[in-house]
């Protein structure tokens, strides 16, 4: 069963299409990732969604009901971590779960959300004095003051340290352990790959690729890169007559490159080498990750 | 309904959190309250005659600048747009902040009414219908105040335009200024603005008959805010990200602004004019009581032993009502407003309002308003005494000369040119002039007085030096001792006689511009005592 269902979003800012022809599903209790560039469309695409902007076309469809004819239930159903983290300086994290509880009919505890969210000795703490951290898991539990079956998560671990990430990453997965379904805005690639049993890559406003990133992988047509270092380092000019090299770089005594055939041009690459009796000291060939798969696809449409 | 109290309450809490929101809401008012006080020199009847400016000006700060600048700091950095997220509806949100507002604008004018009389500001007359009225001035600005919030986009922009309201609402609508001394075109343009029914209505139910007599006043209030409320709520962004620049959202400002002008023209179609501005002509016939009721008592009674010890002043301390204003008080006499409390005191310096038939005394019975002193006073003035004055009166607890109530220029004192030309004038036709002719001694002194008086309450840069010419025009046309007995007489008895000598004061070249009587009278009988003192000594002639 679909938890959401957009079709042909269509949001326009003046001149800028913002979103065309955005259509996507969600499935019940999965994870699902929205991954696109800075300006690509992923923020007004989930804004859509969950109302916070009015689309000027196209069909939104959440936990089955149309989310532009009855926006008022579909709130009820579901939460939402957006980019900035807005609350006024001096409310409390309890003052702040008990009034957005006050919103919804059916509720969570506050006392709850907050040990749940390890905020409970700075439940009394006004807003402007918790850490980033700390702000960021207060906006998380606000997302679940109404038990939702649906999480919107807008970039949540953006400008978050290394540890509070890791952290949040963990969240979101016992988000779907626990049953809800979570749909995910986000440019970290790694992130992506990580958390979503499937991504959307959505870029100047039109979803280009989707499904589970390995499958996203297995389909691409992207070469795979060489990595080589010797010593004494190879003159970029002896790699000349090898067949099927793409993007060849020289830089600190390290040449790399891409190739679409791997075996003859690494075979070719071998017989230099031991022709010119140089001893390798690192030789990397690797599939393409979905990074490579990102770059080539966002590149394809920039151009 | 638990969201919008819950709302409410977290509302409230955070503006009691935030000092400086507390600064501008409580304190401000305060300070307004203690400069004006000071600016008065602690007359208390002063502070009340006051108090509707006072109470205007927290309301419009708090609603003007307050409601703005918060609800434009909360868009600003998102949080409207978290509760977007929420199934509530914009009316409930905007109402709990409606509400939040209006309970701080209370608590606001309460403390500042509890200052004032802990000042020794008399009990406002009628305090459930200052409530009342209070709530519709907080409705019409607390509507200004949303449609400023929709307008601006952030906080820097709402000060500017608060900025572009507060100060023109100041000058020229009423609240700081009185109308009275305004131009002509200012007062037209004030009828515009909703600080002058604001300050009207209010001042009304401290010294005035209260609710009664605020029909048009109370109209004006509502529709004001009726238009800005609708505006600000047909205006309303939950995100600084949406544009106000959208033709439809600037359409709604001018909902609001037609709301002004359509009471402005109702205004001007009706030919209003607030009380303070109300000429001679449509003042009460003389047997009726006077305009505005003196203030509420605030020394003991008559009957107290200590009375007439305790509370000598400058002016008698204690007077009576008549027998036509004690039965206007108990609903039984027609044209008598606002009357209700059958004993009044007026301030130490200053007298209360009251209206007799006539300036000469009756041998048999003594004028209907008299004041009423704890011991015999004389039948008229020519039998008046020194024991009289020296009993009665006293001239330590006058305005200081160089104060702004009734000051007085100093002998050495230089006017400026154009003051100088005047004041030429002035000595070159008062002698002449006709108020200063009639028969009657007590009406000519007071006409001469008036003189002083009105460029006082008008603040005219003339006002010490006209005082200085009346003075010695009077010591010029009136023997010493009967001038001494007429001036006690005017003291005891500051409402009698009529004001219509103020019309002609076109003659000896001052404006034409309305001017309180009431407060006319009571500079006028300042004067009067200020003269007295310096005839019998008791003051420096040359000014204190």
């Amino acid at each position: 069963m679909h938890k959401v269902v957009v079709r042909d979003l269509e949001k326009r800012y003046d001149a800028v299409l913002a979103a065309q022809g955005v259509s996507f599903e969600i499935d019940d209790g999965e994870i699902f990732g929205l991954l696109g560039p800075n300006g690509s469309g992923k923020t007004t695409t989930l804004e859509c969604v969950i109302g916070l902007r009015q689309p000027d076309a196209g069909h939104i469809e959440v936990c089955g009901m149309d989310a532009r004819q009855h926006p008022t239930a579909v709130k009820e159903k579901i939460g939402a971590v957006l980019q900035t983290i807005a609350l006024q300086d001096k409310i409390t994290p309890r003052e702040a779960l008990e009034l957005f509880a006050s919103f919804y009919t059916r509720t969570a505890a506050a006392s709850a959300l907050l040990q749940r969210f390890a905020l409970t000795e700075k439940a009394d703490a006004p807003f402007d004095s918790l850490s980033a951290g700390q702000r960021q898991r207060l906006a998380v539990a606000l997302a679940f003051v109404n038990n939702p079956e649906l999480i919107f998560l807008d970039e949540p671990t953006s400008g978050l340290d290394p540890q509070s990430r890791r952290d949040l990453h963990a969240e979101i997965v016992r988000m779907k352990r626990d049953g809800h379904t979570v749909l995910l805005t986000t440019h970290n690639i790694d992130e992506a790959e990580q958390l979503c049993d499937r991504i959307a890559i959505i870029d100047s406003g039109r979803i280009i690729a989707s499904g589970p990133p390995r499958d996203l992988i297995a389909a691409s047509t992207s070469a795979q890169s060489v990595l080589l270092r010797t010593a004494p380092p190879l003159a970029i000019e002896s790699l000349a007559g090898i067949p099927g090299i793409d993007d060849l770089m020289y830089e600190n005594a390290t040449i790399t490159f891409r190739t679409k055939t791997p075996a003859p041009t690494l075979s070719a690459l071998m017989q230099i080498v031991s022709e010119l009796e140089v001893e390798v000291l690192e030789l990397h060939a690797r599939k393409a990750k979905l990074e490579d798969v990102f770059l080539a696809l966002t590149s394809e449409e920039s151009q | 309904m638990h969201a919008a109290l819950q709302q409410l309450r977290i509302s409230l809490t955070l503006h009691y959190r935030n000092k400086m929101a507390l600064i501008y809401s409580y304190l401000f008012p305060l300070i307004f309250l203690l400069a004006f006080y000071v600016l008065y020199r602690y007359e208390r009847v002063v502070l009340a005659r006051h108090m509707g400016e006072l109470l205007t000006v927290s309301v419009l700060g708090g609603a003007c600048f307050g409601l703005p600048t918060t609800m434009v700091s909360e868009r600003e950095r998102g949080v409207w747009r978290r509760y977007r997220l929420a199934p509530i509806a914009t009316s409930m949100l905007v109402l709990s902040v409606i509400a939040a507002r209006y309970l701080i604008l209370v608590t606001a004018g309460l403390l500042q009414l509890a200052v004032a009389l802990a000042m020794g500001m008399p009990m406002p007359q009628h305090p459930f219908d200052l409530w009342i009225v209070f709530t519709f001035v907080s409705f019409a600005f607390i509507g200004l105040g949303l449609v400023m919030a929709m307008m601006a986009d952030n906080v820097p922009a709402v000060q500017a335009l608060g900025q572009c309201i507060f100060l023109p609402m100041l000058i020229i609508g009423g609240i700081a200024v009185p109308i009275a001394t305004l131009p002509d075109w200012a007062q037209h343009l004030s009828q515009f603005f909703p600080g002058r029914y604001a300050v009207q209505a209010l001042q009304a139910c401290i010294l005035g008959p209260g609710l009664g007599n605020t029909g048009f006043e109370l109209l004006a209030l509502v529709i004001i805010g009726t238009g800005g409320t609708i505006a600000g709520a047909k205006m309303f962004r939950w995100d600084a990200q949406q544009r106000f620049a959208r033709r439809s959202g600037k359409a709604w400002v001018s909902v609001a602004l037609m709301s002004w002008v359509v009471v402005g023209v109702l205004a001007e179609s009706r030919g209003y004019t607030p009380a303070a501005a109300r000429s001679s002509e449509e003042r009460p016939a003389p047997t009726t009581a006077a305009t505005a009721p003196p203030p509420q008592p605030s020394v003991p009674a008559p009957s107290s032993p200590s009375a007439s010890t305790q509370e000598r002043s400058a002016i008698p301390p204690v007077l009576t009502l008549s027998e036509a204003e004690k039965k206007a008080a108990s609903g039984g006499a027609t044209g008598a407003r606002g009357i209700s409390n059958p004993r009044a005191t007026a301030p130490k310096d200053k007298p209360a309002a009251e209206a007799v038939p006539s300036e000469k005394p009756s041998a048999e019975k003594p004028p209907a308003n008299s004041v009423t002193l704890p011991h015999p006073t004389p039948p008229s003035w020519q039998a008046v005494t020194v024991a009289d004055i020296e009993r009665d009166l006293v001239f330590d607890r006058l305005p200081s000369d160089s104060g702004i109530v009734t000051p007085i220029a100093r002998d050495e004192e230089e006017p400026d040119p154009d003051t100088a030309d005047h004041l030429r004038f002035i000595q070159e036709n008062l002698p002449s002039w006709q108020p200063g002719k009639v028969a009657d001694p007590v009406q000519r002194v007071r006409n001469m007085l008036y003189v002083a008086a009105v460029p006082d309450v008008q603040q005219q840069p003339i006002e010490r030096f006209a005082a200085q010419a009346v003075f010695y025009q009077l010591q010029q046309d009136i023997p010493k001792d009967q001038l001494i007995k007429v001036l006690y007489w005017i003291a005891l008895h500051p409402t009698d006689g009529d004001d219509k000598a103020v019309g002609d004061l076109w003659a000896l070249r001052f404006t034409s511009d309305p001017v309180d009587l009431e407060q006319t009278r009571e500079r006028a009988a300042i004067y009067g005592v200020k003269l007295l003192g310096r005839l019998l000594g008791k003051l420096p002639r040359g000014g204190s």
